[in-house]
């Protein structure tokens, strides 16, 4: 009863405080971003300048093979500007550095490739084709898309020579040396040894719906991590907990009692979130079970950071170095190929994997579980640490 | 209704102590006034007594509950009026009453009544934040009155009221006198506790210096004194004398043959003279 009358009244005045309100804000603009801002499936519309130095029978045979695959298509030619512009080019292999340096603006007119999905006939690249290297390399530059050109060597096999802007990846630059290798020998020899994990949930989650478990796990359990203390600082300055104090009530039930608030704030922001943009998708009563336990230990880890402050000053160090480890496991989900097992002991790892789970179709159901009894066995033996530590430093 | 035995507390847990081996026992029925300038010990103490501090040294019973073991039913017995209020701010005045209620095991007293009796009546449905600091005040004491304690502690209940309000909180602290509570009133202010005190303790660097009744201090220390107001070239000089003080009486005496006396008035020495008299400091 106790209990139930101070969960009521935390969430009379949360309902008129300024926090609540922020945590549903950000919920609602995590919902409008992934609902008008992410497209489910996005092209990626690449742009590329290219000059063809081969006979024309033979560019027409390459292209007319992709036309002829669906994987391009003719668009009609466009008049392209040349802006004046100088810069230098290195060779990587000669190291020889050439320099460029236009003062007239010029106008070309470039053919025009369209490259398309072949299973959706969405456009996913344009390539323009000059007619000359000069213009080529200084569209390249200008507009910092990758350009190329195509001849034929001494002995009338295709050669390519590819212009990039310097930020590509060294493994960008192995794939194109790889593309253009001609004697599988060279790599055959590794694909043994290499290791594939296949990106299983990016093939269930369209993109807005990859970006969910990241949105409620931020918006929803993190966020119970701050708000929650900042509740108690809020208290602490009203100096209404040294009233309470002076009651027979206990100091957990006015500590659970701010965590049920929270629990609560949480479920309503991981629903406005979660259900617009997943629908009858996922097992509700799962999620709603992740939602909770893990909503539980983070705020029970806020309330002992708070219960070492005196103030939500005092305690911003500490919230700093928290924050930033507890968002590194972002990195993880979003490159997968950046997994190292020090980032597996960081609780919002297994929370970002969890809501994963739940939300693709046919989802580890067994890990969800796994984890919201670690959360909820957590939660309860951080609550007690702080429930401990309260009792001597809740009133000072 | 408390024994206090031996009490020390230092809040650095070495040899500075903020209370330094004090003893006294408040009697049930009994109004006991904690006096001393600020920083002397009285808070600390308080806070003993009420459970915000935790008890170091020393042997401490509060109504009947001894301190070194935890007994949270305690708080059904006990109201506590803070110095600084401490209301939700988000929360009505009735809301806040309301809330707290829930907390006691207790029957409790009716909201509207103890918000119409601290004068905030048409206030109940008002959020707290909205109130001045003497209505939250007001409603800071009304809140320690819900459970109708058997015991209540008292900082400085009149602080920051306006006289007619002040005098109202002393009419509800003396009907509560009258119905058998025991009350703890901490305060620097001598005439609150002379007026509604049985017995007072004068407390100073964290060590009580006398305990007795306010008629007894002015018994033993207080002297008769005069106050005499007259005119010396051209200017009015004032001087208060003791009437059983030799010295003094010559005084009186060349003053009433050699000046033109003004006024001239007898009166008793105050708790707070007497508390300078004993403890050689002032009370600010």
């Amino acid at each position: 009863m106790k209990l139930l009358s101070s969960y009521i009244k935390e969430m009379k005045i949360a309902a008129r405080g300024f926090y609540f309100y922020v945590e549903l804000g950000i919920a609602i603009i995590m919902l409008l971003i992934l609902l008008f801002a992410i497209a489910e499936n996005p092209d990626s519309k690449s742009k590329e300048y290219l000059f063809n130095d081969l006979p024309d029978a033979m560019t027409d045979a390459f292209v007319e093979e992709d036309i002829e695959e669906g994987v391009a298509r003719w668009a009609d030619d466009a008049e392209l500007t040349l802006k004046p512009i100088a810069f230098e080019i290195t060779n990587e292999e000669t190291g020889e550095l050439a320099s460029y340096n236009y003062d007239e603006e010029k106008i070309v007119t470039a053919r025009v490739l369209e490259k398309v999905n072949t299973q959706t006939g969405a456009l996913t690249g344009t390539t323009y084709i000059l007619d000359n290297e000069e213009d080529m390399i200084r569209l390249s530059y200008a507009e910092q898309a990758i350009g190329a050109t195509t001849s034929l060597d001494d002995t009338g096999r295709l050669r390519y020579k590819y212009y990039l802007q310097g930020y590509e990846t060294d493994r960008m630059v192995d794939l194109l040396y790889v593309l253009h290798n001609e004697d599988p020998d060279v790599f055959a020899a590794s694909f043994d040894s290499q290791q594939v994990r296949t990106l299983d949930t990016f093939g269930t989650l369209n993109s807005r719906q990859g970006l969910v478990p990241l949105f409620v796990a931020f918006a929803g359990s993190l966020m119970g991590f701050f708000i929650v203390m900042a509740y108690i600082f809020l208290d602490k300055d009203e100096g209404v907990i040294k009233a309470f104090a002076v009651t027979p009530s206990s100091v957990w039930k006015y500590l659970l009692s701010k965590t049920m608030v929270i629990m609560t704030t949480v479920v309503v922001s991981s629903s406005i979130i979660t259900i617009p943009v997943m629908g009858g998708q996922p097992n509700y009563l799962l999620f709603y079970l992740f939602v909770i336990t893990t909503t539980f230990a983070f705020a029970t880890l806020g309330l002992l950071v708070a219960s070492f402050s005196k103030s939500l000053t005092q305690a911003f160090g500490a919230l700093f170095v928290l924050a930033i480890m507890l968002m590194l496991p972002a990195f993880s989900y979003f490159i997968p190929s950046f997994d190292p097992v020090w980032l597996r002991f960081f609780p919002t790892y297994p929370v970002l994997q969890g809501y994963k789970e739940i939300l693709v179709v046919g989802g580890n159901v067994g890990y969800v579980l796994m984890y919201s009894g670690v959360f909820l066995v957590g939660g309860t033996l951080l609550f007690l640490l702080a429930n401990i530590k309260f009792k001597k430093t809740l009133t000072v | 209704m408390i024994s206090v035995k031996n009490l020390s507390h230092s809040y650095n847990k070495d040899e500075t102590k903020a209370v330094n081996n004090i003893s006294f026992e408040v009697q049930k029925g009994e109004t006991f006034g904690f006096l001393g300038p600020s920083g002397a010990g009285k808070s600390t103490t308080q806070n003993i007594l009420t459970g915000l501090l935790k008890l170091q040294q020393g042997e401490v019973t509060v109504g009947g509950f001894d301190l070194k073991k935890v007994h949270n039913e305690r708080f059904n017995k006990i109201g506590v009026s803070f110095e600084q209020s401490n209301v939700y701010g988000k929360l009505t005045a009735k809301e806040n009453l309301k809330f707290y209620a829930k907390l006691f095991d207790v029957e409790t007293r009716d909201p509207d009544e103890l918000i119409a009796l601290v004068g905030l009546q048409g206030k109940e449905k008002v959020r707290a934040g909205e109130f001045s600091k003497g209505m939250k005040h007001r409603l800071t004491f009304a809140r320690s009155m819900l459970n109708n304690p058997e015991l209540w502690f008292l900082d400085e209940p009149t602080t920051g009221l306006d006289p007619a309000i002040a005098a109202t909180i002393k009419d509800i602290i003396r009907e509560q006198q009258k119905k058998g509570t025991t009350s703890f009133l901490t305060t620097h202010n001598m005439f609150i506790a002379d007026e509604l005190c049985d017995r007072v303790a004068f407390i100073i660097d964290g060590e009580i210096k006398l305990i007795d009744t306010p008629k007894n201090l002015k018994l033993e220390y207080g002297k008769k004194l005069i106050d005499i107001e007259y005119v010396k070239d051209d200017k009015i000089v004032k001087e208060t004398l003791k009437t059983v003080d030799e010295h003094d009486k010559k005084r009186i005496s060349e003053i009433v043959n050699a000046y033109d006396i003004r006024t001239m008035h007898s009166k008793e020495a105050t708790l707070e003279e007497i508390f300078i008299e004993v403890t050689g400091r002032g009370l600010v």
